[in-house]
C-alpha cells in the first residue's frame, strides 16, 4: 500500500545569494492507486515538489512519507519509486534490454527473473522484438515506451512522471495518453503525473493539484476545479480557452461593472458588503447570444458588446468581444476588462465586426474575491424578475 | 608600397602575381601550408625513428668507422647521399637486447608502473571530475585553481623531500621542529616510490580532461540511474563513465604514456638501473653502456623494441583521443 503523503514540505534554493522559494510549505496526501496530476505554469515547483518525492532533491523543510516510511531523507534508490522522465533519459550506452532491466540487474534479480519481467513490461508498452534496439535507432514514441518499461518492470510502489508526453507530436501524444490509463487500470499502483498541459491532467487523473508559484491551490478531482475553482488562478488555470473574468463593485443589488451589472444578492454570501471589489468569472461557453436567451434556465439580462475576432474550431466558434467602444488602451487591465470570449456554435451567423447582444448562464458565474482571490460564489442565485442584468446601452452602444 | 600593392596588371613580379592569386584563392595557400606543415612533422617526428633503425642494423664494429652518409658515384657525378644508410645489416641486434641485458623485465616495470598510475588516475581523476564538474559548491573554482597551480610546480621540487621520505630512514617531523609524525616505509626500489608521484604528477590533467566530460552530460541521466538503483557513485561509473568513453580514453592514453617513458622519477627512486629495483626502460637503455664502451646499436635496437607497446595503443585509441583533446579543448 503506497500512500504518498508530504507535511510542510519547503525547497529554498540559493541562487547566487538570492534566495529562491521554489516549493513553499505543500501538504499533500495521495491514496493508495490514485492517479494525481501536478499542474500548473512553468517554474511552478511542480517539478521540485516531485523530486523531493523522487528523493533527488531534499527539502529544506518538512518531510515525505511513502507507504508508512518517513523517506525524507533515503536516497532515490530506497523509496520503492520509479520514474519517467521528460527527457527520457534512456542510457544511450546500452540497448533496449539493457535499460530496462538496468535497475533489476542492480538488485541481483535471478537471471529467469529478470527475462520474465522484461518481457512482460515490453508487452504491456507493446516493444516487443526491439530488445537489442539502440535507443537512437527508435522514435521519440517508442523510446517513451522503454522509459515507461523501465519504470514498470521494478513493479514500484509509486509511479512518478515528469511530463513524459511532452516532447511527443500531439497524435502520438493522444494515443500514449489512453496507453497511460490503461496501464493506471492494469497496474494498480499509485501515479504521481506532472504536466502543464491541462488536457493531460484532465482526462487523467483522479484528482488534480493545481500548483502556483510554490504552494498548492487546490487539490480535488478534475471537474471539481473546472466546476468549483478555489481561487481566481485555478480558474484562470484550468479550461481552455480559459475563463473570462470582469471586476467590478458590490451594489446594494446587483455588481456592478464599467459596461454592465449582473443581479446580485450580497446577503447570500457571507462576509461581503456593498462596496467590496470582486471579479466575475464567466467561461467562454456560459455565454450565449441574445437569441438563445429564452433557453438558458437563468439566464442574465442581455449584454451589447461587438464582435472583434472569430476563431473558427470546427466544432465551435470563439467569438472575442468587446464591451465598449474605443477602448484599445494600453492598459492590461482595462482591455482584459472590455474582453469576453464566447463560445457558439459552428452555424453561427455572427459576424466580425458586428454589434450583437449577448446573454449569461447565472448558474454557472463564479464570483472571486478580488482582493485575495479567493472563491466567493460559483453559482448565483436566482433573482425573482428576469431582469438580472441591466446592459448600459448608452456607454457600450455606438 | 602602395603602388605595388595598386598594380595589378600582368608587368607584376612573380612575388605579386602570386601574393594576388593567393588573396584571390585562399584555398591553395591552405593547402601549401597543410602539406608544409605536414612535411614538417612528418620528417621531425620520423627521422628519429628512422635513423634509430640505421644505428639498431648497422653491426657493432661498424658504428664508429666511416660515415653513414655514402658517397655514390652516379653515371660519373659523385657526391654525398643526403639520407644516412646502414653500414651493414645485423638484425640479430634486435635479439642481442634480451640477451645482454633482460629487456623484457624492464619493459614490464614500465608497463606495470604505467598501467597502476592508470587505474588509479582514472578512478581519483574520475571522482574530483564528477565533483567539480557535476556538483555546484561554493570554493570549487578556488580548488580547480589550486590543482592548476600544483601542476605546474616543477617535479625537481618535489624528488629530495619524496626520497628523504620514502628512505623510510627518520621519522617525518613537524615543520622546522624535531616533533616526529610518523615513519613511513621503505619505499624506495619498489614500485610504490614510483606510483605515488606519478599518480600525483600527472592528475590534474586526467581532472581536467574528466571534469570537462563529466559535466557535460546531462542531469536527467544521473537521476535516472538513481532512480533505478545506484547510488551517485554507482551513477559515476555506470552511466556517466562509459558515456564519457572519449575523456576516459584520452586521459588514460596520456597518463600512460606519461608515466611509461618517464625517467627522472624512476632514476631516483630505484636506487641502480636494475630491472630487479624496478628500473624502467629508460633504465633497460642505460645499462648497454658501460665504463668502457657503448653499445649504440643495442640501445637504438631497445629504444625502438621499448617504443612499441605505445605506437600500438596510440594507433588502437587514436580516434578516441583526437576526439576527446578536440572536444575538451572546444568546451572548456
Amino acid at each position: 500500500m503506497a500512500r504518498v503523503r508530504l507535511e510542510h514540505v519547503t525547497k529554498r534554493y540559493d541562487d547566487q545569494g538570492e534566495i529562491v522559494t521554489a516549493v513553499d510549505d505543500m501538504n499533500l496526501d495521495i491514496d493508495h492507486g490514485e492517479f494525481i496530476c501536478f499542474v500548473g505554469p512553468s517554474g511552478c515547483g511542480k517539478s521540485t515538489t516531485m523530486e523531493t518525492i523522487a528523493g533527488l532533491t531534499i527539502p529544506t523543510e518538512g518531510e515525505v512519507h511513502i507507504g508508512d516510511r518517513e523517506v525524507t531523507n533515503l536516497p532515490p534508490k530506497d523509496r520503492g519509486i520509479a520514474m519517467v522522465f521528460q527527457n527520457i533519459a534512456l542510457f544511450p550506452h546500452m540497448d533496449v534490454y539493457d535499460n530496462i532491466s538496468f535497475g533489476l540487474r542492480l538488485r541481483d534479480y535471478p537471471q529467469d527473473e529478470i527475462d520474465r519481467r522484461v518481457e512482460r513490461a515490453a508487452d504491456i508498452v507493446q516493444l516487443e522484438g526491439m530488445l537489442d534496439r539502440m535507443p537512437d535507432e527508435m522514435s521519440g514514441g517508442q523510446r517513451q515506451r522503454v522509459a515507461i518499461a523501465r519504470a514498470i518492470v521494478r513493479e514500484p510502489d509509486v509511479f512518478l512522471m515528469d511530463e513524459p508526453l511532452a516532447n511527443l507530436d500531439a497524435k502520438l501524444k493522444v494515443h500514449m495518453r489512453t496507453e497511460l490509463q490503461r496501464l493506471h487500470k492494469e497496474l494498480d499502483t499509485t501515479i504521481i503525473y506532472v504536466t502543464h498541459d491541462q488536457e493531460e491532467a484532465m482526462t487523467l487523473s483522479d484528482r488534480i493539484a493545481v500548483l502556483n508559484s510554490g504552494s498548492l491551490q487546490q487539490i480535488d478531482p478534475p471537474l471539481t476545479c473546472y466546476n468549483e475553482p478555489d481561487n481566481l488562478f485555478v480558474a484562470g488555470f484550468i479550461g481552455s480557452p480559459s475563463m473570462n473574468f470582469i471586476s467590478g463593485t458590490v451594489g446594494e443589488s446587483a455588481i456592478e461593472t464599467p459596461n454592465f451589472s449582473l443581479a446580485f444578492d450580497p446577503a447570500t454570501v457571507e462576509g461581503l458588503g456593498v462596496g467590496d471589489e470582486v471579479t466575475i468569472g464567466i467561461r467562454p461557453e456560459d455565454i450565449y447570444p441574445g437569441e438563445f436567451r429564452n433557453e438558458i434556465r437563468d439566464p442574465s439580462s442581455l449584454i451589447s458588446a461587438r464582435v472583434d475576432i472569430l476563431e473558427p474550431m470546427g466544432d465551435e466558434i470563439f467569438a472575442y468581444m468587446l464591451l465598449a467602444e474605443g477602448e484599445t488602451s494600453m492598459d492590461q487591465k482595462q482591455t482584459t476588462n472590455n474582453q469576453l470570449l464566447m463560445s457558439i456554435e459552428p452555424d453561427s451567423e455572427i459576424q466580425e465586426e458586428e454589434d450583437i447582444e449577448v446573454a449569461i448562464d447565472r448558474r454557472n458565474v463564479h464570483i472571486f474575491d478580488s482582493a485575495t482571490g479567493d472563491a466567493l460564489v460559483h453559482k448565483l442565485e436566482p433573482v425573482g424578475s428576469d431582469t438580472g442584468v441591466t446592459g448600459r446601452e448608452a456607454e457600450s452602444d455606438d | 608600397m602602395a603602388t605595388t600593392t595598386k598594380d595589378t596588371d600582368d608587368s607584376d613580379g612573380p612575388l605579386a602575381r602570386w601574393t594576388q592569386r593567393a588573396i584571390q584563392n585562399p584555398e591553395r595557400v591552405y593547402r601549401a601550408l597543410f602539406y608544409a606543415a605536414m612535411a614538417f612533422f612528418l620528417v621531425t617526428t620520423l627521422f628519429p625513428f628512422y635513423w634509430l633503425a640505421v644505428l639498431a642494423v648497422t653491426p657493432e664494429g661498424n658504428l664508429l668507422a666511416g660515415s653513414f652518409l655514402p658517397t655514390i658515384n652516379l653515371f660519373g657525378v659523385s657526391g654525398t647521399f643526403p639520407l644516412p644508410v646502414p653500414k651493414g645489416f645485423n638484425p640479430a641486434a634486435f635479439v642481442t637486447v634480451f640477451e645482454q641485458v633482460p629487456f623484457h623485465l624492464y619493459m614490464l616495470n614500465s608497463f606495470a608502473l604505467a598501467v597502476t598510475t592508470t587505474v588509479i588516475v582514472l578512478f581519483v581523476a574520475s571522482l574530483a571530475g564528477y565533483v567539480f564538474g557535476r556538483l555546484r559548491f561554493p570554493g570549487r573554482a578556488l580548488l580547480m585553481l589550486g590543482i592548476l597551480a600544483i601542476s605546474y610546480f616543477p617535479p625537481a621540487a618535489f624528488v629530495i623531500p619524496l626520497f628523504q621520505a620514502f628512505a623510510g630512514n627518520a621519522p617525518i617531523t613537524v615543520p622546522f621542529t624535531d616533533i616526529p609524525l610518523f615513519t613511513p616505509p621503505r619505499l624506495l626500489n619498489t614500485p610504490g616510490s614510483m606510483v605515488l608521484p606519478f599518480s600525483a604528477l600527472f592528475m590534474p590533467l586526467s581532472i581536467f580532461i574528466l571534469t570537462t566530460f563529466y559535466g557535460q552530460i546531462p542531469d536527467g541521466l544521473e537521476d535516472a540511474a538513481r532512480v533505478e538503483g545506484t547510488t551517485r557513485l554507482g551513477a559515476l561509473f555506470r552511466v556517466i563513465m562509459p558515456l564519457s568513453a572519449p575523456g576516459v580514453a584520452t586521459a588514460s592514453v596520456l597518463t600512460f604514456i606519461a608515466v611509461y617513458n618517464e625517467y627522472f622519477f624512476s632514476s631516483i627512486m630505484a636506487t641502480s638501473p636494475e630491472a630487479a629495483k624496478w628500473s624502467p626502460i629508460v633504465g633497460g637503455i642505460l645499462s648497454y653502456q658501460t665504463q668502457y664502451t657503448t653499445q649504440y646499436n643495442l640501445m637504438a635496437a631497445a629504444s625502438i623494441v621499448g617504443v612499441l607497446p605505445v605506437v600500438i595503443l596510440v594507433i588502437v585509441a587514436q580516434e578516441r583521443i583526437v576526439s576527446g583533446l578536440t572536444s575538451g579543448a572546444l568546451k572548456e
